[in-house]
């Protein structure tokens, strides 16, 4: 996003409170015009909440909601330059698809042949073409959504907002939509907001990801800086199938840090001083970047390791996931593709090493 | 029968118990119809039928009077008490405190009809000398009469009678409802009222006109409320039990009961005839468009 735009949507210090309940607790975001950005986190994180308050449905405790530059905390959703996707797909059964896509535009008083036209138009652009006549009820739940989709974006906002919009289909049509929203959205050109709490659908359609959990922005960042360099524990415990221990910072001297775990000490890069010694850090490593060799014998140059015992392995078709037992009882998890040549077989509670190299390695102080 | 490994007398056994209950209910209705139809009356030995009884039930005017008194009532009754239920439903629907809403709102259905109307009567009377007093106070007559026992007290205490059965249907009705219809049309630039006139009122119209036909037919039949606040003027069913008090079971009043009877009847048996044949058509409409339906 350039500096100097406006941005599409923008939150300031954004809280929302239910009674006792904090479902958003001083938000900051920042959405560029334009951009595919997803609200990723856990259920009951507050996402929904966000993108609710966005859209006008729910009104904050505090804080507010500026879209392209103007202050619209005080403003119902149709006054806003906003539309919005709903998980249950939210058509209206007593009307056809084609009425149902017209519905924004007849409000809008439009004629009849412009409306016509541009619901046809709408609905060839999502391969709905010829289905203006059916009703809702007789749709697959891809075409539901397609309907829904047809609806809002043939109102010209210039801001979708979608609410887990592929939560209700199954994982290989989930697929199909990621791909077929990310297609729109660069046809279209407007700026998508997306929740969703599926890693891969967040991966595979944002620009941008930010995660919220505990009605907090935990980090925001494209996709590739979230999954691998996360800054946040919370997010390298939640994107990815990252392995984190806990322990102390032993030392810091500006390029690596050393954390005592209790059985042993790893090194991590770091680009600044982070934190005090003795002060509470994790260590948090990638499952794919982590190597199995015997206990006994050379390990590789530059690469660090950690004893365990090995347990066993679970074959999940593209990959194995050998899981490891440390000495201080935790569990790590080493993945590797299923058919790699370099396979050596372990026994149960055979003594192993971990091994990485440090540059795999994040620290994290919060 | 659906379960196939239930019991095939049980199955029986539940079905003519139910029938039996509907018959029960149904048949001294029947009764007194069959004999209003009957020009020599209740327990006479040969039965020949006429419709002279309702001749002179149309052409008594006192009778007549009551019949257009009861249809004001019953009409202004409902118009008031159906966007009052809609409301009570709506709000009930949003508000955390559901057990309060419910309870106020069916609290009259507690109160027995004759303590109501007592009740709304002291109620009434007190309120009227209260009025009085202001206009005494502020030396004019602007708030005389308002509260005195006419058209507007018997309405207010048949719109407290109504109003927790409507509640009731309507919010029965909402019950299928989802609200993210309504936020969806909000989302498409639809005002409040636009999204319910042209989203949520097309599918609970069925409630809203069933509650309307249930406020009907319980304004017309009410009598303990009306004939206590109703003042100078006779209801339908006022007359009716003004005849039996005086008079006895007359043929007439068979003919009265039997026209009340076929009134709340036909308003039923209209609501339930239009929802088969529309569920019918529907369906039918459904069938002729069925294709695979192709996941993509």
């Amino acid at each position: 996003m350039n500096a100097s735009e406006t941005p599409a949507v923008e939150v300031q210090g954004l809280s929302k409170s239910y009674g006792s309940v904090r479902a958003l607790n001083g938000v900051e975001v920042s959405i560029g015009a334009g951009e595919y950005f997803v609200l990723l986190g856990p259920s009951g994180g507050g996402k929904t909440t966000l993108l609710r308050t966005i859209g006008g449905f729910v009104k904050p405790s505090a804080g507010k909601v500026l879209l392209h530059g103007y202050d619209v905390s005080a403003l119902p959703p149709d006054k806003r330059p906003t539309t919005m996707v709903f998980q249950s797909y939210a058509l209206f059964p007593h009307m056809s698809v084609a009425r149902n896509v017209g519905y924004g535009l007849r409000i809008k008083k439009l004629a009849s042949k412009e409306i016509r036209e541009r619901v046809d138009a709408m609905l060839e652009l999502v391969g709905l073409a010829g289905y203006g006549e059916r009703m809702p009820h007789e749709l697959s739940g891809g075409q539901q959504q397609r309907v829904q989709l047809a609806r809002s974006l043939v109102l010209d906002r210039d801001i979708l907002l979608l609410d887990e919009p592929l939560a209700a289909l199954d994982a290989n049509l989930r697929k199909d939509m990621c791909l077929e929203l990310k297609r729109l959205q660069e046809t279209v050109g407007i700026t998508f907001v997306h929740v969703t709490h599926n890693q891969e659908e967040a991966m595979t359609v944002a620009d941008r990801i930010a995660i919220i959990a505990d009605g907090k922005l935990v980090e925001a960042g494209t996709a590739r800086d979230i999954y691998e360099h996360p800054v946040k524990r919370f997010t390298a415990d939640f994107v990815g199938e990252n392995n984190i221990l806990d322990g102390t910072l032993a030392a810091a001297d500006g390029s690596k840090a050393t954390i005592d775990l209790g059985f042993g000490r790893v090194d991590v890069p770091i680009d600044d001083d982070v934190a005090t010694e003795g002060a509470p850090a994790s260590f948090s490593i990638r499952s794919e970047l982590l190597k199995l060799f015997p206990a006994e014998g050379k390990l590789p140059n530059g690469t660090q390791a950690l004893n365990g015992t090995y347990d066993e392995a679970v074959y999940l078709g593209l990959t194995i996931s050998h899981m490891v037992s440390l000495p201080n009882g935790a569990a790590i998890i080493v993945r590797n593709i299923a058919d790699a040549a370099e396979h050596q077989k372990f026994e149960r509670a055979q003594p192993v090493r971990i091994v990485w190299t440090m540059t795999s390695a994040h620290l994290h102080t919060s | 029968m659906t379960d196939e490994y239930g019991n095939i007398w049980a199955y029986t056994l539940k079905w003519a118990y139910t029938l039996l209950v509907v018959v029960t209910l149904m048949t001294p209705v029947f009764y007194v119809m069959y004999i209003s139809f009957n020009e020599n009356g209740f327990g006479a030995a040969e039965y020949v039928f006429t419709f002279d009884w309702y001749r002179v039930i149309l052409e008594d005017k006192l009778l007549l009077a009551a019949l257009k008194d009861t249809g004001i009532l019953t009409i202004i009754t409902t118009i008031i008490v159906v966007p009052f239920g809609l409301l009570a439903a709506k709000f009930y629907k949003r508000t955390r405190y559901k057990v309060l809403t419910v309870s106020l709102l069916l609290s009259p259905l507690f109160v027995p009809s004759d303590i109501l109307g007592s009740a709304l009567l002291v109620f009434f009377k007190n309120l009227s000398k209260t009025f009085e007093a202001l206009s005494d106070w502020l030396g004019n007559e602007w708030f005389y009469g308002w509260f005195d026992l006419g058209y507007m007290t018997a309405i207010i205490g048949l719109v407290i009678y109504t109003l927790p059965y409507v509640f009731v249907v309507i919010l029965i009705t909402m019950g299928r409802y989802r609200e993210q219809q309504t936020e969806a049309a909000r989302a498409c630039g639809a005002g409040a009222w636009q999204a319910f006139w042209h989203v949520e009122f097309p599918q609970i119209r069925a409630g809203i006109f069933s509650s309307g036909a249930f406020a009907i037919i319980l304004s017309f039949n009410e009598y303990t409320r009306t004939s206590l606040l109703k003042g100078g003027y006779d209801t339908f069913t006022t007359v009716l039990i003004s005849q039996f008090l005086n008079e006895g079971m007359s043929a007439q009043s068979y003919a009265m009961s039997s026209a009340v009877s076929f009134f709340a009847i036909a308003v039923i048996g209209s609501v339930i005839i239009y929802t088969l044949f529309r569920s019918e058509k529907l369906d039918r409409l459904a069938r002729d468009k069925a294709q695979p339906v192709m996941s993509s």
